[in-house]
C-alpha cells in the first residue's frame, strides 16, 4: 500500500485509511463511561436472588436463558473497547474466585457513572482516580474487620451447606437448600486429607428428565456412555485402564503382511486370534474384570473380552480418563500388558444404568473417593445448564473458603456498611478527593440498591432505613429477598453470608477497571481487519487434541 | 503546474512552501499525539487493533509501532524515534517532541524568509555545542545498586503507575545485577520475562531461577521436587520416522509383535542411560529433573516417571541456554557421554497450575546467572503493558552500567543545554545564530511538557527553572508534585547518558533532513492504481 502525498494537514491523514481516532474528555471519557454504564445497567437486573434472566442468542444461534453474569458476558461478545475492559475485570474475578462477576460489573459501572457526574461538576480525571484509589484501599482495609463468622470445619456438611447457600440462592432461588446440601456433600466427600481441594474433583453429569429434586450425589464417576461389550454390571471391580488401543499392537512404521499362499493366510488369521486371546486371557487372569480404554477398540479384542467376561468401557476424553484413574486409584497403561497389582484400580460397583432416555455408566465407590459426581436432573436443557453454572459457582465458593474461611454478611449488608464507613472517612480527607470518595461510597450503595430494586421493594425508603441502621452500628442489616413481611433482615442471623475473599477481589478488580477506563484520554482504533479472527495462543501447544480417537 | 504533472498527469506532488508545510504539520501532529504521554504524570492511550484487541500504553515506542502511520513524513519521524528505542531502549517520546519543536521553531524563521539550509547549519553547530555540554554535565560514578535503582525508577515511572514502578524497579535492577558478569557484555536475553494471567499487577516478582510455561506431561510425575539435579538435553526421546521410505514385512502376528518392540528399542536405550545416571547420582532424598528440547513420548515418560524422574519436553531453545546459566551444568546433545558433571542443581522445582496452563518453577539455584521476571496481571493488556515497561527498565539499567555515567533528568539537562547554547550563540558566525537560538528554544519543550502534563503552567515553571539554574548553577529539574524547581541529582532523578546523546544526534539529523525537503512526489506506475 503506497502512501499518498497528503493534502490537508491533520491527525487522521497520518493513519491508515479507515482508522478512527478519538481524544479528549468529551469524545473519549464520556463515551467510554456511557458504554460501560449501558453494560452494567443491562446486567444490573440480573443481580441477586430475585434477579431476572436474560435470553441471549449467541453467534452460533444457540439460545441461553440465564441470569449468570459471567455466561451472559461470555456469549455477548462485547466489542466496545472500554466496556471490554470491564468484561476483562469480570473474567479475572471468574478466574480468581469463580463467583461474584455481576458484583464487579455493577460496582465498576456505578463507579464510572458517579465519576461522570463529578466530571460534569468540573473535577479533573486525575482527582477522581486519586480519590477512588484512596477509597478502594480504605474499603479493602475496612473489609478485613467486617467478617462476622468463619467456616470452622471445612468437612462439616451442614456448615458448608450454609456457606454455599447464598451463592446458589442468587442463581437458583427456590432450590438453594436442596442444592446446597448436594454441593456440600460432594465437596466434603471429595476433599482429600491434605486439604488441597480442586474444583476439578466435583464432576457434573446432566441428564434430562425427572425434576431437580431427583438429582443425586455419587461418590465416584458417571459417564454418559454405553458399555462396549455384553457385560453390564460388575461388583467389586478390578479395573485396568489403557490409554492405547484395545487391539493388536501396530508398529509406527508402515507394515505389510507378506503372504505367499492361502495356507499362510489361514495361519496368519489363526496366529492373530491366538495372540489376541492370549493377551486378553493374561489380563483376565491378572484379576481384572473391567477394562477402560482411551482409544480404539478392536472387534476381535472385544470378542475375547466378552468371552472372558470383561466389562469394556470406552472413554473419549483424555481428561476423563485421567480423572477416572484418580477416582479408582489406577495407573494408566500404555500397552496391552496385564497390569500388576498396584496398577489396578478398584471400584465397589461398575454398572450400566438407564436414566431417562440416557444410558450412563456409573463407577460407584463405597469407600472414600477423591472424585464425586453430581447427577443433575431437570426438565429442560436450559434449566440443567443454569443449575450447572450455579453448582459450579457454589463449588468455587467452597474452594474460596478453603483459602480463607472468613465470611461477611451478604444481602447487601457489607456494601452498605462499607459505604457508611467510607462516607465518614471521606469527611476527614482534605482536598478535592473528598468528592470522589463520596462517589465511591455511593457506588457501593448501588449494589445494595440493585438488590432492593430487583426484590421489588420500595427502594428509596428501604435504602434510607438501611443507611440509618448501619450508621447506628447494625453492621449486618441487609435487604430481604423473599418479599414477605419486612423488607429488611439481619443477614448474619438469616445465614446469608458471602466469602470475604469474594468481596475483596471484587472491590479490587472493579476499582482497578474503573480507574483504568477513566485514565484513558485518547483512543486509536485501527481499521477492522477482515478474515477470520486470529487464533489465540494455544497453551497446550505440545499435546494433541483432547479427543484421542483416531 | 509542476513539470512532473506534464510528464505524468496522474502524479501527485507538493512543492516548496506546500511541501514544507505538509512536513511541519505532520511533525507537529505527531508531537501533539505523544505530548500527553511524557513523564510520570502522562496519560494513557487506548489502542484497538484491527482484530479488536485492546492495548493500553503510555510508552511512545509501543504507540508509534501500533498506530499504523501512513503519512510519509510522520512515519519517517516514527521510524527514527523507534530506532532510538531499538538502540537505547528509551527516549522515544522525547525524540518526537524535540523533532516537532525544532521544526516549529524553524518554521518561525523560514516564514520570515530565512533559507532552511542556514537553519540546518545552525542546528548542526548547536548540536556540537550541546554534545560538549553533555560531556560536562554527565556524572560519572560507581554504578552501585542505589544509582541503578534511581535510573530504573526514572525510566519506569514514565511507563506505569507509581506503586508498580517502584516494585518493578527493584526487580529489574536485581535481575540485571545477577546476570552481570565482570568484563562481559550484558545479555538481556538471559532475563526471561514470563507472564501469568493471575492476581494483580503488584504481584509481579523476580524469580532467581527459571520459570517455564509448560509442565510435566505425565500424571504420576511429582509436582514438587526438592534438592534436584537438572539434566538439560536436546535428545529425541520419541520414535522418529526414518527419512527414507521404509516398511516392515511380516508373516505372523508374533513377528509383528517383535517388530513393534524392536522399533522402540533404541529410544529405550537412551531412556535407560538417563535412568542409570539418575541412579548413580541420586540417593534417596535427591530429585532428578530432565528438561528436553526435543519430544519425549508417552512410553519414555512412563519409564522415567516410574523411576521418580520429572521430565519436561519441548523446552524453548533459549531456555536451554538460560537453564545451564541458572542451574549450572551443560546442555547435552547426546546421551552417550553423560557424566555427573553435566548436571545442574536447583533447590526447588515445582509445578503451578493455572486453569489450563501449567508453569514449572526452577528455584533456589546457587548463584544463578539467568533469572526470570514473572509478570502477573489480571488481563492481557496489563500484562503487555508491564512487559513493555520491564523491557525498557532492563535496557535503562544495562545502559547505565555500560555508559558508566548518568545525566540529571526531569528537564534539568535540557535547561542547562539551552542556557549554554544562548551563551554560545555569539560565537557562531552569521545567520546560523538563528538556528542555534531555535535549537535552544526547542529543547525547552521537555520541561514545559513535563510541567503541563502535571497540571502546572508551562511558562511559569520554565521561568522558575531558568532563574533557579542561573542563581544556583546546579542542574535543576521540575518537581512534578509541586511544580517547583528541584535539584534532580539530589532526589535521584537520573537519565541515561546514552539516551540523551542519541537523542541529540537523531533529532538534529532528522529535523534538518525534513527541513531541506522541498518537493514531495508520488508518480510510480504501480502505486497509482488505487
Amino acid at each position: 500500500m503506497a502512501a499518498h502525498v497528503p493534502v490537508a494537514p491533520g491527525y487522521l491523514q497520518m493513519l491508515k485509511q479507515g482508522a478512527r481516532y478519538y481524544s479528549g474528555l468529551e469524545e473519549v471519557v464520556h463515551r467510554n463511561i456511557e458504554a460501560c454504564k449501558q453494560l452494567s445497567h443491562c446486567l444490573r437486573t440480573s443481580y441477586g436472588p430475585n434477579g431476572l434472566n436474560k435470553l441471549v442468542i449467541n453467534h452460533l444461534e444457540k439460545i441461553f436463558v440465564t441470569g449468570d453474569a459471567a455466561l451472559i458476558l461470555r456469549e455477548l461478545v462485547v466489542e466496545h473497547p472500554a466496556a471490554k475492559m470491564l468484561v476483562m475485570a469480570t473474567q479475572a474475578q471468574e478466574q480468581e474466585i469463580g463467583d461474584g462477576t455481576n458484583f464487579v460489573l455493577i460496582l465498576a459501572g456505578s463507579l464510572l457513572e458517579n465519576a461522570e457526574e463529578l466530571l460534569k461538576l468540573g473535577l479533573s480525571v486525575s482527582e477522581i482516580t486519586e480519590g477512588y484509589k484512596v477509597a478502594s484501599n480504605k474499603a479493602l482495609e475496612l473489609l478485613e474487620n467486617l467478617s462476622c463468622l468463619s467456616l470452622k470445619d471445612i468437612r462439616d456438611v451442614t456448615e458448608v451447606a450454609a456457606a454455599t447457600k447464598p451463592s446458589l440462592a442468587s442463581k437458583q432461588y427456590g432450590y438453594e437448600d436442596f442444592l446446597a446440601t448436594l454441593v456440600a456433600k460432594s465437596c466434603v466427600s471429595a476433599i482429600p486429607k491434605s486439604g488441597e481441594f480442586s474444583a476439578e474433583s466435583i464432576r457434573i453429569c446432566k441428564i434430562i428428565g425427572a425434576s431437580v429434586e431427583d438429582s443425586v450425589m455419587l461418590e465416584g464417576m458417571v459417564f454418559k456412555r454405553e458399555t462396549e461389550g455384553t457385560v453390564n454390571s460388575v461388583q467389586d471391580a478390578k479395573v485396568a485402564v489403557y490409554t492405547c488401543a484395545f487391539d493388536s499392537a501396530k508398529p509406527e512404521t508402515k507394515g505389510t503382511v507378506l503372504l505367499k499362499s492361502a495356507g499362510e493366510f489361514m495361519d496368519f488369521r489363526k496366529g492373530e486370534e491366538a495372540l489376541m486371546e492370549s493377551h486378553v486371557r493374561d489380563i483376565a487372569e491378572a484379576g481384572v474384570n473391567v477394562v477402560v480404554v482411551g482409544a480404539k477398540i478392536g472387534d476381535l479384542a472385544l470378542h475375547y473380552a466378552d468371552k472372558y467376561k470383561l466389562m469394556v468401557v470406552k472413554m473419549t476424553s483424555r481428561n476423563d480418563l485421567r480423572r477416572l484413574c484418580k477416582a479408582l486409584g489406577a495407573t494408566p497403561l500404555l500397552s496391552l500388558t496385564p497390569p500388576t497389582e498396584d496398577e489396578l484400580g478398584s471400584c465397589s460397583k461398575v454398572y450400566l444404568q438407564e436414566a431417562g432416555n440416557t444410558q450412563v455408566v456409573i463407577f460407584k465407590q463405597n469407600q472414600e473417593c477423591p472424585m464425586s459426581t453430581i447427577l443433575l436432573r431437570g426438565s429442560t436443557d436450559r434449566l440443567l445448564d443454569n443449575i450447572e453454572e450455579a453448582v459450579n459457582d457454589a463449588v468455587s465458593t467452597y474452594n474460596t473458603l478453603i483459602r480463607d474461611p472468613r465470611l461477611v454478611p451478604g444481602a447487601g449488608a457489607t456494601e452498605m456498611q462499607l459505604a457508611v464507613k467510607i462516607a465518614d472517612f471521606g469527611q476527614s480527607v482534605p482536598g478535592l478527593e473528598q468528592y470522589a470518595i463520596h462517589a465511591y461510597s455511593k457506588s457501593l450503595q448501588s449494589i445494595t440498591r440493585a438488590l432492593a430494586d430487583n426484590s421489588g421493594t420500595q427502594t428509596n425508603p428501604v435504602m434510607s432505613k438501611l443507611y440509618s441502621l448501619h450508621q447506628q452500628g447494625e453492621s449486618s442489616a441487609g435487604v430481604s429477598a423473599d418479599g414477605e413481611g419486612t423488607d429488611l433482615i439481619d443477614a448474619s442471623e438469616a445465614g446469608i453470608l458471602d466469602p470475604l475473599l469474594l468481596k475483596h477481589w471484587g472491590i479490587k478488580l472493579a476499582s482497578e477497571a474503573a480507574i483504568t477506563v477513566l485514565g484513558v484520554d485518547q483512543i486509536i482504533i485501527a481499521k477492522k481487519s477482515g478474515g477470520p479472527k486470529p487464533r489465540g495462543e494455544n497453551p497446550n501447544w505440545d499435546v494433541p487434541h483432547d479427543a484421542i480417537d483416531n | 503546474m509542476s513539470a512532473i504533472k506534464a510528464l505524468n498527469p496522474k502524479a501527485e506532488v507538493a512543492r516548496a512552501q506546500a511541501a514544507l508545510a505538509v512536513n511541519i504539520s505532520a511533525a507537529r501532529g505527531l508531537q501533539d499525539v505523544l505530548k500527553s504521554n511524557l513523564g510520570p504524570k502522562g496519560t494513557m492511550k487506548m489502542l484497538v487493533s484491527g482484530a479488536g484487541d485492546i492495548k493500553l500504553t503510555k510508552d511512545g515506542n509501543v504507540l508509534l509501532h501500533e498506530m499504523q502511520i501512513q503519512h510519509p513524513t510522520a512515519s519517517l519521524i516514527a521510524k527514527v524515534a523507534t530506532a532510538q528505542d531499538d538502540i537505547t531502549g528509551d527516549g522515544t517520546t522525547s525524540n518526537v517532541l524535540i523533532i516537532g519543536e525544532l521544526l516549529k521553531q524553524a518554521d518561525l524563521y523560514v516564514s520570515e524568509g530565512l533559507h532552511p539550509r542556514i537553519i540546518a547549519e545552525g542546528f548542526e553547530a548547536a548540536k556540537e555545542k550541546a554534545l560538549q555540554v553533555l560531556e560536562q554535565v554527565k556524572v560519572t560514578k560507581e554504578m552501585d545498586r542505589e544509582t541503578l535503582i534511581n535510573v530504573a525508577r526514572t525510566s519506569l515511572r514514565t511507563k506505569v503507575h507509581v506503586e508498580l514502578a517502584d516494585l518493578l524497579t527493584e526487580a529489574v535492577v536485581d535481575a540485571v545485577l545477577s546476570i552481570r558478569q565482570p568484563n562481559e557484555p550484558i545479555d538481556l536475553f538471559m532475563v526471561e520475562i514470563m507472564e501469568m494471567k493471575h492476581k494483580t499487577d503488584s504481584d509481579t516478582v523476580l524469580i532467581r531461577g527459571l520459570v517455564l510455561d509448560h509442565g510435566a506431561r505425565h500424571p504420576d510425575m511429582k509436582k514438587r521436587v526438592e534438592d534436584a539435579y537438572i539434566l538439560t538435553c536436546n535428545v529425541s526421546l520419541e520414535y522418529e520416522k526414518t527419512e527414507v521410505t521404509s516398511g516392515f514385512f511380516y508373516k505372523s502376528a508374533d513377528e509383528r509383535e517383535k517388530l513393534v518392540k524392536a522399533e522402540r528399542k533404541f529410544i529405550e536405550e537412551r531412556v535407560k542411560k538417563i535412568i542409570e545416571l539418575k541412579k548413580a547420582v541420586c540417593g534417596d532424598s535427591k530429585g532428578f529433573v530432565v528438561i528436553n528440547q526435543k519430544g519425549i513420548d508417552p512410553f519414555s515418560l512412563d519409564s522415567l516417571a516410574k523411576e521418580g524422574i520429572v521430565a519436561l519436553r519441548r523446552a524453548k531453545r533459549r531456555n536451554m541456554e538460560r537453564l545451564s546459566l541458572a542451574c549450572g551444568g551443560i546442555a547435552m546433545n547426546s546421551v552417550d557421554d553423560l557424566t555427573p558433571e553435566c548436571l545442574g542443581h536447583a533447590g526447588l522445582v515445582f509445578e503451578h497450575t493455572l486453569g489450563e496452563e501449567k508453569f514449572t518453577f526452577i528455584e533456589q539455584c546457587s548463584n544463578p546467572r539467568s533469572v526470570t521476571l514473572l509478570v502477573k496481571g489480571p488481563n492481557k493488556h496489563t500484562l503487555t503493558q508491564i512487559k513493555d515497561a520491564v523491557r525498557d527498565g532492563l535496557r535503562a539499567v544495562k545502559n547505565a552500567i555500560e555508559d558508566g555515567s548518568v545525566v540529571s533528568g526531569g528537564g534539568a539537562f535540557e535547561v542547562a543545554v539551552a542556557d549554554a547554547l544562548i551563551k554560545h550563540k555569539p560565537n557562531v558566525k552569521g545567520r546560523a545564530q538563528l538556528g542555534v537560538q531555535a535549537f535552544a528554544d526547542a529543547l525547552l519543550i521537555i520541561p514545559k511538557v513535563l510541567a503541563q502534563n502535571s497540571g502546572y503552567d508551562p511558562q511559569e515553571t520554565l521561568v522558575k527553572l531558568q532563574t533557579e539554574y542561573k542563581e544556583s548553577g546546579q542542574l535543576v529539574g521540575v518537581n512534578l508534585s509541586t511544580g517547583e524547581p528541584m535539584v534532580a541529582g539530589e532526589v535521584g532523578v537520573w537519565d541515561n547518558y546514552g539516551v540523551k546523546k542519541q537523542l541529540l544526534h537523531s533529532c538534529t539529523v532528522i529535523a534538518s533532513n525534513i527541513l531541506l525537503v522541498d518537493e514531495i512526489m508520488r508518480a510510480g506506475m504501480s502505486s497509482l492504481k488505487g
